[in-house]
């Protein structure tokens, strides 16, 4: 079984909820990054993404974009992401784990090659801003044909309305939702009537609903705390993880200290 | 997948599904527009009163005498704002006003369309952003001044490389925020559907009349129409009427900057790697890790890593022939024109034209030629007078 959806499962079973981070690949290195993820595994981060950077990351916003560019700087690259996923699943890590990533990376590696490179590597899933619903045909031909492949999460957002039930349709893992319009690590000022349209989306989807976007602490949730079934914090992490120089017992805090307060 | 949004492999929609359901609307509003009446009467009066068309077909004599073959030049250069960028932003513009948007937001590169698009915000009172690369806005400082008086915002983008891509990327970013009352007026041929559709029906103006224009003065159609391609913007334009014609050679000029072995130019199709940037797909300079490499380009309306997706078709489909020409090349081209015909072409256009030049000797004067004029060269003074102090060029 995928590790995203038996870790659903389980949270499912224990009535929690999950806690969901971002963080950029290789940065500071690819070493610290396995540490920190080893780190999270431990503190009870549910599903990690992982940032695979790419030159014009235009789901993002500045804190991402300037993760994505000072990755690419130092010579980040997909295959050096794949390379060092396969170690750590070979060292022992089993916390399910997701790229996010944009389409023109895959297009460029290769769709049949990348998404069996996936497979070899142990990545669980996959999260590709740029691809709507209408332009996944030709990676979900390769996707949906082998049992080990990752999952395509799919988003919506709060403008999809009617688009909501056929994106969630066919949905396996969970359903991404994007809490405020536009891109990542907005301020918290969330879209006016984001806790409907979490309802809107929890009531179309069979499958755990998520929110990202904007999100720095399990306070901030209090108002949809009991629609979602979990959350994502991106650019709030990456910063708090540059603020102290990528510190495991700061990524161990915060991880720790989110999970419990989003399931009190 | 959405077959009409693809051109062949190229072209899609790849956004964030936030802009979905807007490019639906979008869509929806442009296939109603224009087929309305009024809405086109209205373009079509701004596109004479205020922009000045038509644009004469000129019959360049000292040209043609010089390079052998019978040469027309579009004069788009004669436009109000001195470019083809205009005849789209009229168009996009009105469209926005029927959809009740009240702001618009652009990006641009050299700030052709940046000024395009804040004359159009002026001209229907809208409230105008035009998003520039912080590199840009140093390089362009004169366009810079022209759009904020013009009452636009420019907003300086710092991100990657600071140029147009960039600011493209950011201007797509705002609108996916934005999105309810705020169009999206793209400049070029790119973009996801309908975007590349859009300009090519507001551009096609250029071909339409250039048509009818020769047909009456040759009683015949040109052997050849060409123009420079960087999105590909005046150049769909151009070949819009013309792609039926099967007799008509069609030549897309981009730039190869330093020269294509060198790494540093800016002509996408050259190297013909397909690829995925700004909401389409198309064919894209990258490097070997499948980042967006930066374009180089004497020309800044042609410093642009991708091309339009209808293009990257007619490449593939053998309708279009594509080539590039190298900055010294265009210069020269350029300083010609200026001393033969009176004519100082913007440099964008300037490579059509050192083409023309290569292309003719297969000619002869029974023969014709349109080549689109897409732009005038006073924006480009400043480069112009630097490139010649580098080169020694009056010495």
């Amino acid at each position: 079984m995928n590790r995203i959806e038996e870790r659903l499962q389980k949270l499912k079973s224990e009535q929690k909820k999950a806690f969901i981070t971002y963080m950029t690949a290789g940065l500071p290195d690819f070493e610290q990054t396995k540490a920190i993820i080893r780190t999270q595994e431990s503190a009870g981060t549910d599903i990690i993404e992982l940032g695979v950077p790419f030159s014009d990351p235009v789901a993002d916003g500045p804190v991402i974009q300037n993760a994505s560019y000072r990755a690419i700087c130092q010579g980040v690259t997909l295959q050096g992401v794949l390379d060092m996923m396969g170690e750590l699943r070979s060292e022992g890590v089993n916390i399910p784990i997701v790229f996010m990533m944009y389409y023109n990376t895959v297009l460029h590696y290769g769709v049949e090659k990348f998404v069996n490179a996936c497979i070899t590597a142990g990545v669980d899933g996959l999260i590709i801003p740029d691809l709507p619903k209408e332009e996944q045909d030709e990676i979900r031909k390769y996707l949906d044909t082998q049992e080990q492949a990752p999952i395509l999460i799919q988003l919506v957002s709060p403008v999809s309305k009617e688009r909501i039930p056929e994106i969630v349709k066919d949905a396996r893992g969970f359903i991404y939702c994007v809490s405020s319009m536009g891109v990542t690590g907005q301020a918290s000022s969330f879209h006016r009537t984001i806790v409907e349209y979490l309802e809107s989306v929890k009531e179309a989807s069979k499958i755990p609903v998520m929110m990202g976007f904007g999100i720095c602490t399990a306070a901030d949730l209090e108002p949809m705390k009991h629609t979602i079934d979990g959350a994502i914090v991106g650019s709030h992490f990456i910063r708090l993880m540059e603020e102290h120089n990528y510190d495991l017992d700061a990524v161990r805090d915060y991880c720790e200290t989110f999970k419990r307060e989003l399931n009190q | 997948m959405n077959n009409k949004a693809y051109y062949g492999a190229f072209g899609g929609q790849y956004v964030a599904e936030s802009l979905m359901n807007t490019l639906q609307e979008v869509d929806e509003a442009f296939e109603k527009y224009t087929k309305d009446p009024e809405f086109l009467h209205e373009v079509d009066y701004y596109l004479k009163q205020y922009v000045g068309r038509e644009t004469p077909l000129y019959y360049a004599k000292r040209l043609s005498e010089a390079y052998g073959t019978r040469i027309y030049l579009k004069r788009e250069d004669l436009n109000h704002t001195g470019a083809h960028k205009i005849n789209n932003v009229i168009g996009q513009i009105l469209l926005a006003k029927r959809m009740g948007k009240t702001k618009v937001i652009a990006e641009t590169g050299a700030g052709q369309h940046g000024v395009a698009t804040a004359t159009g915000a002026a001209l229907f009172n809208m409230e105008c952003t035009v998003y520039m690369g912080a590199e840009d806005i140093k390089r362009q400082a004169l366009n810079v001044m022209r759009m904020e008086m013009l009452g636009a915002k420019v907003e300086s983008v710092t991100s990657g490389s600071n140029t147009l891509k960039d600011a493209t990327n950011e201007a797509i970013r705002t609108w996916a925020k934005t999105a309810e009352d705020t169009f999206y007026i793209i400049g070029s041929a790119v973009g996801p559907y309908p975007y590349p559709k859009m300009v090519k029906y507001f551009q096609s103006v250029i071909s339409k009349e250039a048509k009818r224009q020769i047909l009456e003065t040759e009683g015949k159609l040109p052997d050849v129409v060409m123009a420079c391609v960087g999105g590909g913007s005046n150049s769909i334009g151009m070949f819009a009427d013309f792609i039926e014609d099967k007799e008509v050679k069609l030549i897309g000029v981009e730039a190869a900057g330093k020269g294509i072995e060198t790494g540093e130019h800016a002509s996408a199709m050259a190297l013909g790697q397909p690829g995925v940037l700004h909401g389409m797909r198309s064919y894209l300079l990258q490097d070997e890790a499948g980042n967006v490499q930066l374009a180089h380009s004497i020309s800044a309306g042609l410093d642009y890593p991708g091309v339009g997706p209808e293009h990257a078709y007619l490449k593939d489909s053998g309708r279009v022939e594509y080539v590039a020409i190298e900055d010294d090349e265009a210069m020269d081209a350029l300083m010609e024109l200026c001393k033969l015909e009176g004519i100082i072409p913007a440099i964008e256009s300037a490579h059509a034209l050192a083409y023309a030049k290569k292309q003719a000797k297969k000619m002869n004067m029974e023969q014709s030629m349109i080549l689109c004029l897409s732009g005038r060269g006073d924006k480009d003074v400043n480069t112009i007078s630097d490139y010649l102090a580098g080169k020694g060029y009056l010495n």
